[in-house]
């Protein structure tokens, strides 16, 4: 999967012209005021009736290959989305940076920040080519972020704002060689925001230090994240050398226990957190707190009644009496976890919590 | 492993040679401790006598007779087996044709199993271990006791699977017979369990358009066109799709609007009283959703009823809480972190089309983590009190709520014994399971609450039954539970009962929102006919009554949702009657009714559109006058009394008549509507 996002890099590449735009770049006030930037974004006016009108990308729409001042970025451990691939980018207006709060946290960001994410399968079927279903841009204004939703068409040349949600059936070929296909989800606001808050104020979930502190293959090299961040002045004042970072949910040389606890933050984090939609639900599943096994819901006892054999959120060494394996493992509707974002099972992810289930040895009380 | 393998095999056929690989060849045990090897034996033991279903591959088996009737209990929860998974059946009858007498799965400690019954001199019983979750080796041990004296159920459950069937989502009539059926859902069809009078049940599958939106959080039925055929409303994660059963009982047609909706429990309920079935859907994290219906299809609104810009709102339930005729909204509300969306809501109903919230003068709006709560009369005062039921703890426990009668509620939770209840849930419901004449609460997956009707409620359990759908599937006036296949029925007891069917005729064709009273010597009861009450599932629209020991039935009062009041006093008792609107005995039979004698002086219908009737147990002298007057006291107008007054002229409002003859004066409130 890596591999095939640095293919698309090397297109990318390959065809590289720095297309700058006619129009007038505006900008918001900021310590370097008159800057200019390609990407044309207008707080009164955003969100745009269609994506190429922010100026995010050069050349062919499809081959999202930044424009000047918009930044890739990767993420340690990302959130499944039914097994779509993910390009992410962010943009800032001129002046605009963001700053360090803690590892575990967002960064804070300023007003005029953009952040952009494209879900596409490399290998859509029929044609076996890539296919980018949808774009969702996070945008701050007014110390507020706003959510688009832009959808792309079948032909691949444009992406159209929709925030009333839809469904579309995708297939794809899945590590080259398993069909799979479902009835995507592209998300109306309300589910957006589901997921993207902490109360009832929007914020987002990608770009913590914990998550982004890994290294990245920019055009002109190898660099860790946070450091081409600050060389690009998207990132500023002081973050501490060491991040307790997450480790990658897929890294085999990795522990398991610190695999599960990535994925589970990435995954499940934002709602099972103090603070979040489903905070009174007895686990807490952020990165920083799972080193409690009973937040990790480790004989913990649930709320709500799925049947008589599902007595334990985690049952030591016992997958099919653990609630939590249950609920990744279905998609039935009412009882899938994460509750949206996913309408199939995410089988790796589901083997490494097995694996980590089977590893535990406590005796419940 | 291959040492491993070696020994399991030595086992295994060592054991084969001792028997107690199958029922056939059971191993006679006395008390004391039993050394199961491992599952190793070929014979399942079925039928299942446990929970958690099928998935057991083999089993090992134990026969014990007892020598006294005893209890005996068989326990696989000693330290020696920590960390294994264990299940037992208990059995008597012959090999082949076994009867379950008992069975677990994890009553003991960890997810070790222990077993009490009682057993008969004499009597073989047969153990028998499976693999459901391991086969690894245990001891077990078994032992006999005095038979315990234990507090009886007010009533009991037997089960039954259904033919052909798999998960009950809803009891509730789909053939339009009146008579309560299964019923389930998939994207493309509707599956109907039909109750026959015979007892007989036929599983059908009705072909529906596929839906844009399937089932996901919950299910209503109601008769949007008033064909007689119940229509259905699917709230589905992100939107809601409606099923309109075909003419006749046809296939079902889809119509949806393409509205984000992430809904919760869902309703039907005429919201502008204009006889047609409307709809309501709890939307989790948007102001809430309603469809007016049209007369060809509905018209999608949003806001209005609860704004919250985040929503919250899990459990929505129509009930008349202030008895004005008029059904209001209570919604159960959810939600983490600081926001309001968490805190319950309950709105008034104006009877104009708008509704006030109410809920901080009421003394509901709290934050309590609940998806459903629990409306009923439970101390049968005439007003409406809710068991307010927590799905967590986190920001409070249950809540039992008395209505004052007043607008206003106090908490009578504390010695209610719901402050003991440590059980959580989504699912709440009110009805009266041993027909005692006491509304009890089935909550917290499968805690039935019994009323014992001094403020406190009893906690029961019965083996295997959780919350589902409620309705009557054999007719026997004892409220029976949906649980996946399967239909728990309520065995009964000597306690009489009521039941019946609300067909509207002004008002819409189920008669939701129509409020029934039952008078009798020992008391009055109430009952609110709703569509989608709890969280999730379809209970019955048949309204059902215990009358415990009462014999008299004075009057069944129904208070149709467009003011019409029939009154009936000639209706058997231990019976199913279909009631129809404007259908009841003639007036002057109304003389005998309770609320006339206690008041002297009764009034119908309340709400009215055009006419006041009166009726006293002894009428005003001659030159007596009638007055209207409005909330604010002003006087709207004043006539010479008659039996009959005309109002059609009025506002929709709240008024106060007046009638006096200068000797007595008698006072009532009534509601125009439009």
């Amino acid at each position: 999967m890596k591999s095939l996002s640095r293919i698309f890099l090397l297109a990318a590449v390959f065809t590289l012209a720095m297309c700058k735009s006619d129009d007038e770049a505006p900008t918001l006030p900021g310590p370097e005021e008159g800057a200019e930037s390609p990407v044309h974004f207008l707080p009164d006016e955003v969100p745009y009736a269609s994506l190429s009108e922010y100026g995010f990308f050069t050349g062919e729409l499809k081959a999202l290959e930044p424009a000047e001042d918009v930044l890739p970025y990767d993420l340690i451990t990302p959130l499944f989305s039914d097994y779509a691939e993910k390009k992410r980018f962010v943009w800032m207006a001129p002046g605009s940076a963001a700053s360090y709060n803690e590892d575990h946290l967002a960064l804070n960001f300023d007003d005029g920040t953009v952040l952009i994410k494209n879900f596409y399968y490399p290998q859509a079927l029929p044609s076996g080519e890539p296919r980018i279903i949808e774009t969702r841009l996070m945008y701050k204004i007014d110390g507020e972020w706003h959510f688009a939703e832009y959808v792309w068409n079948e032909d691949q040349t444009e992406a159209h704002l929709d925030l009333s949600g839809s469904y579309m059936d995708i297939s794809w070929l899945q590590n080259g060689a398993e069909e799979m296909g479902t009835n995507y989800r592209i998300p109306a606001e309300g589910e957006c925001f589901t997921c993207h808050k902490t109360g009832t104020t929007a914020m987002p979930l990608g770009p913590k230090p914990q998550n982004l502190d890994k290294a990245y293959a920019y055009k002109d090299g190898v660099k860790n994240q946070l450091l081409k961040w600050q060389e690009t002045g998207y990132l500023h004042g002081n973050i501490p050398s060491e991040i307790n970072r997450l480790a990658g949910w897929d890294d085999p040389d990795a522990l398991i226990s610190e695999r599960v606890r990535s994925y589970l933050d990435v995954n499940c984090s934002s709602c099972h957190l103090e603070g979040s939609h489903c905070d009174y639900r007895p686990i807490r599943l952020a990165w920083n707190e799972t080193t409690s096994l009973e937040n990790l819901g480790v004989c913990v006892e649930p709320d709500e009644w799925i049947n008589a054999a599902l007595i334990r959120i985690i049952a030591p060494g016992n997958v099919n009496r653990s609630v939590m394996h249950h609920r990744m493992a279905t998609t039935e509707e009412s009882l899938r976890m994460p509750l949206l974002g996913r309408t199939v099972v995410h089988e790796e992810g589901l083997a490494l919590l097995e694996a980590y289930i089977n590893t535990l040895e406590e005796t419940c009380e | 492993m291959k040492s491993t393998f070696t020994a399991l095999f030595f086992f295994a056929s060592l054991l084969a040679s001792f028997g107690q690989n199958t029922c056939a060849e059971a191993v006679e045990v006395s008390t004391g401790m039993i050394t199961v090897e491992g599952i190793l034996g070929e014979e399942i033991p079925l039928p299942i006598c446990a929970q958690n279903g099928a998935g057991a591959s083999g089993g090992m088996w134990y026969l014990f007779t007892p020598e006294s009737d005893a209890e005996i209990t068989l326990t696989t929860s000693l330290p020696e087996n920590t960390g294994i998974d264990t299940r037992v059946h208990i059995y008597t009858g012959e090999c082949g044709d076994l009867v379950c007498t008992a069975g677990d799965d994890d009553s003991g400690t960890g997810f070790l199993a222990e077993v009490s019954w009682t057993g008969t001199e004499g009597t073989s019983y047969y153990i028998a271990f499976d693999d459901r979750w391991d086969d690894s080796g245990f001891i077990a041990l078994l032992s006999t006791s005095e038979i315990p004296v234990t507090p009886e159920a007010p009533f009991n459950f037997n089960t039954v699977a259904l033919p052909s069937w798999s998960r009950t989502l809803g009891i509730v009539d789909m053939n339009g017979d009146h008579l309560d059926d299964a019923l389930d859902v998939s994207p493309t069809a509707v599956f109907m369990s039909l109750q026959s009078e015979s007892g007989a049940f036929e599983t059908v599958a009705v072909a529906s358009e596929p839906a844009t939106f399937p089932y996901v959080w919950s299910i209503a039925a109601g008769d949007l066109n008033a064909d007689g055929y119940n229509d259905l409303l699917y709230g589905g994660g992100s939107g809601v799709s409606f099923m309109y059963r075909g003419e006749d009982g046809g296939d079902f047609t889809e119509w949806h609007t393409p509205d984000y909706v992430f809904s919760q429990r869902s309703n039907f309920i005429d919201l502008n009283n204009d006889g047609r079935l409307d709809a309501f859907v709890c939307h989790d994290v948007q102001p809430n959703v309603y469809y007016i219906n049209n007369g060809v299809d509905l018209d999608f609104f949003q806001g209005g009823l609860s704004d919250v810009p985040d929503g919250g709102n899990y459990g929505s339930i129509w009930v008349d809480y202030d008895n004005d005729g008029l059904s209001d909204l209570f919604i159960a509300k959810c939600r983490g972190g600081a926001s309001l969306a968490n805190y319950n809501q309950l709105f008034k109903n104006n009877g104009d089309g708008t509704f006030t919230e109410v809920s901080e003068e009421a003394g509901l709006y709290d934050n309590v983590q609940t998806w459903s709560s629990a409306w009923g009369d439970f101390n049968n005062d005439g007003y409406m009190d809710v068991l307010v039921g927590a799905s967590s703890f986190a920001q409070g426990g249950h809540k039992l709520m008395m209505n004052n009668g007043d607008g206003t509620f106090t908490d009578e939770t504390e010695g209610s014994g719901f402050d003991n209840l440590s059980a959580t849930g989504i699912e709440w419901v009110a009805y009266d399971f041993d027909n005692d004449g006491l509304i009890d609460v089935l909550g917290g997956s499968g805690r039935f609450m019994m009323n014992k009707g001094d403020g406190t409620f009893e906690l029961f359990t019965f083996d295997g039954v959780t919350n589902g759908p409620v309705g009557d599937m054999n007719n026997d006036g004892f409220l029976d539970i949906g649980n996946q296949g399967n239909i728990h029925f309520n065995t009964g007891n000597d306690n009489n009962w009521i039941k019946i069917n609300t067909v509207g005729v002004e008002s819409n064709l189920n008669g939701i929102g129509a409020r029934v009273e039952v008078h009798t010597p020992s008391g009055t009861q109430i009952r609110d006919v709703q569509s989608g009450v709890g969280f999730r599932f379809m209970h019955t629209l048949n309204v059902h009554f215990g009358l415990g020991e009462e014999t008299v039935l004075d009057s069944l009062i129904i208070k149709w949702p467009t003011g019409n009041v029939d009154v009936h006093t000639n209706l058997e008792i231990n019976t199913f009657h279909i009631l129809t609107e404007g259908d009841a005995e003639e007036e002057e039979e109304i003389v005998h009714t309770d609320d006339l004698i206690k008041e002297g002086f009764l009034l119908y219908p309340n709400p009215t559109k055009d006419v006041l009737n009166f009726e006293f147990v002894t009428r005003p002298k001659a030159a007596a006058v009638a007055a209207v007057f409005d909330m604010q006291g002003r006087m709207v107008f004043q006539r010479p009394y008659a039996d009959r007054l005309d109002v059609s002229a009025l506002e929709a409002g709240f008024y106060l008549i007046r009638i006096t003859d200068r000797e007595t004066v008698v006072e009532k409130k009534f509601v125009k509507v439009p």
